[in-house]
């Protein structure tokens, strides 16, 4: 009974802003069109399943390193994943040939500049 | 990883290299054809998501009694090198083509070196807004279990190897398990947090090289394999991404084996081959577990029908202990016939010992991202049976009567961009 108990516990979802931080993160495009983002779409978008937004241009993903805090932050508060699980979803996109994953940029500064300056991007920010 | 924004003529010349240096296949050479044209103007348009990646790893496996990726007792082995490159991206928003050129080196068990690991088109569409279905056309990576895709690829494993008793890397029936020359059909319905997928897949198995064909009808058989396309499934249920995950995947597989070996038969071969999976994976932990049963049936090489049954399963837990550090521990167990699991009536039979019908593997294992892009792991298996040896490392196994219990350990270095 108490191993289903902490079955349970473990699988229950996660709660938003699960520790205090003075900051939130947020999705962050220039593409109107789809605002506001729900979760089961930026899914889509960050796991690499959704190439196009709705009005069939190309849509195009940046994120930060795995280990960098707020692409953690990212994952767990607003996609409600683990890390881990997207970088095994887009490491077997990359070696069997099924999709693209997110372009990588260094720094937030960078992603900012390159979400500007190319079309139909999205990544994130903090604010 | 390193996003590479490529020019058209530096993905052509890619391209072309590739499939040059790929000639035995023809399918990147088509590749190339079917898409110079269009991805001129596809670029022009601005999908210009080309990423090129490769890996490059190098392993090194000691054991105690028997050989395993080349002559691993003694010194060890160095015969375990896995290096590949591939490129991937969008000619249109929905179509996507990619492509792999993968070297291998096991030793015995893969001599085949340079090969076109991958070379597919995709096209994918969304069906409505919750649903996703999509074609691969070329060479394709079969869908296969929790694993088998990127399986070449030791960022994808839990540590250093795969369970053998499910992928098998030493037989030579892996080559067919790999990828093989035809498409895939592939859909996907997600729910909130509920998703369900499936995949099928019709398409030429690639068992007329490494030795496949050998493994399949018998050893020393020299001939062609052909017949009937190969034929895998593979449905899925998956919760919040994958924290939880539910598979079923099978292969069937029906050739003809035409021999071109003085005194050896002409013949049918059938294997079957389903996969039940599931894996739960939680912040620190990851549980697995896999099993599947083979059937296969020759029939033409010997008087009789021959027909015999395999179990494959294994459990596994991996603990991410800190963010670049993980632990594995696992337990797997092949039976070569699930009517003899102890293997006498076989050994009786074959003149063989007993353990060469089994084997019992207990795995400890590391791994370490040292760097970004880089990755150490080792492996301590201790193994009870030696019945998924490669007879190539091992040619004495079936006449020698060596001991039940050995121990392998292996360590593998890699980088990656």
């Amino acid at each position: 009974m108490a191993a289903w108990l902490a079955v349970g516990a473990a699988l229950m979802p996660w709660p938003e802003l699960a520790y205090a931080a003075d900051t939130r993160v947020f999705p962050y495009s220039l593409t109107k069109q789809d605002i506001p983002f729900t979760r089961d779409e930026l899914r889509e978008i960050f796991f690499g399943r959704q190439t196009l937004w709705r009005d069939g241009t190309p849509l195009r993903v940046f994120v930060l390193p795995d280990q960098h805090p707020l692409h953690i932050r990212f994952s767990k508060e607003v996609l409600g994943v683990y890390p881990y699980q997207l970088r095994s979803a887009w490491d077997r996109m990359i070696y069997s040939g099924t999709g693209t994953p997110p372009a990588l940029v260094e720094s937030l500064e960078q992603m900012k500049t390159l979400i500007k300056e190319t079309p139909g991007a999205i990544g994130y920010i903090e604010k | 990883m390193l996003s590479v924004i490529s020019k058209n003529r530096s993905l052509y010349l890619y391209i072309q290299s590739t499939a040059l240096r790929c000639y035995e296949t023809v399918i990147g050479i088509f590749i190339i054809l079917l898409t110079y044209p269009q991805c001129t103007s596809a670029l022009d348009l601005g999908v210009d998501d080309w990423q090129v990646h490769g890996f490059a790893s190098q392993g090194y496996t000691l054991t105690s009694d028997y050989n395993f990726f080349g002559n691993s007792r003694g010194d060890g082995s160095l015969d375990f090198t896995e290096i590949g490159i591939n490129l991937s991206g969008h000619l249109h928003p929905n179509l996507l083509l990619a492509a792999q050129g993968l070297y291998r080196n096991t030793g015995g068990s893969d001599r085949e070196d340079f090969r076109l690991d991958f070379a597919n088109l995709d096209y994918h569409l969304s069906v409505g807004e919750q649903a996703t279905a999509g074609i691969r056309l070329g060479r394709v990576k079969n869908p296969f279990g929790l694993y088998n895709e990127a399986r070449d690829v030791v960022w994808t494993r839990p540590a250093v190897l795969l369970p053998q008793s499910v992928y098998f890397d030493s037989l030579a029936l892996r080559q067919a398990m790999i990828s093989s020359d035809g498409g895939i059909l592939y859909g996907r319905y997600g729910a909130g947090d509920h998703a369900l997928t499936a995949e099928f897949l019709v398409a030429e198995p690639q068992d007329n090289t490494g030795g496949a064909a050998e493994f399949l009808v018998g050893p020393n058989a020299r001939g062609e394999m052909g017949g009937r396309p190969m034929f895998i499934g593979r449905m899925g249920y998956e919760w919040q991404e994958g924290r939880f995950r539910l598979m079923f995947s099978a292969v069937d597989l029906d050739r003809d084996f035409k021999s071109t070996t003085p005194d050896m038969p002409s013949g049918n071969t059938k294997t079957f081959y389903p996969l039940a999976s599931a894996q739960l994976n939680l912040e620190a932990w990851s549980f697995t577990g896999e099993y599947g049963r083979i059937t296969t049936r020759r029939q033409g090489f010997a008087p009789d029908i021959q027909e015999n049954t395999s179990e494959s399963f294994y459990v596994q837990a991996q603990y991410r202990f800190k963010s670049d550090w993980s632990a594995l521990l696992r337990f797997e167990n092949f039976t070569f016939d699930v009517n003899d699991r102890d293997g006498r009536s076989n050994a009786e039979r074959t003149g063989q010992p007993k353990h060469n019908f089994y084997t019992r593997d207990l795995t400890v294992g590391l791994r370490w991202e040292f760097q970004r892009n880089w990755l150490m792991a080792t492996e301590y298996h201790t193994v009870w049976g030696t019945a998924l040896l490669s007879p190539v490392d091992n040619p004495d196994l079936r006449q020698r009567n060596g001991p039940e219990r050995w121990d392998l350990l292996t360590m593998m270095i890699s980088y990656r961009f």
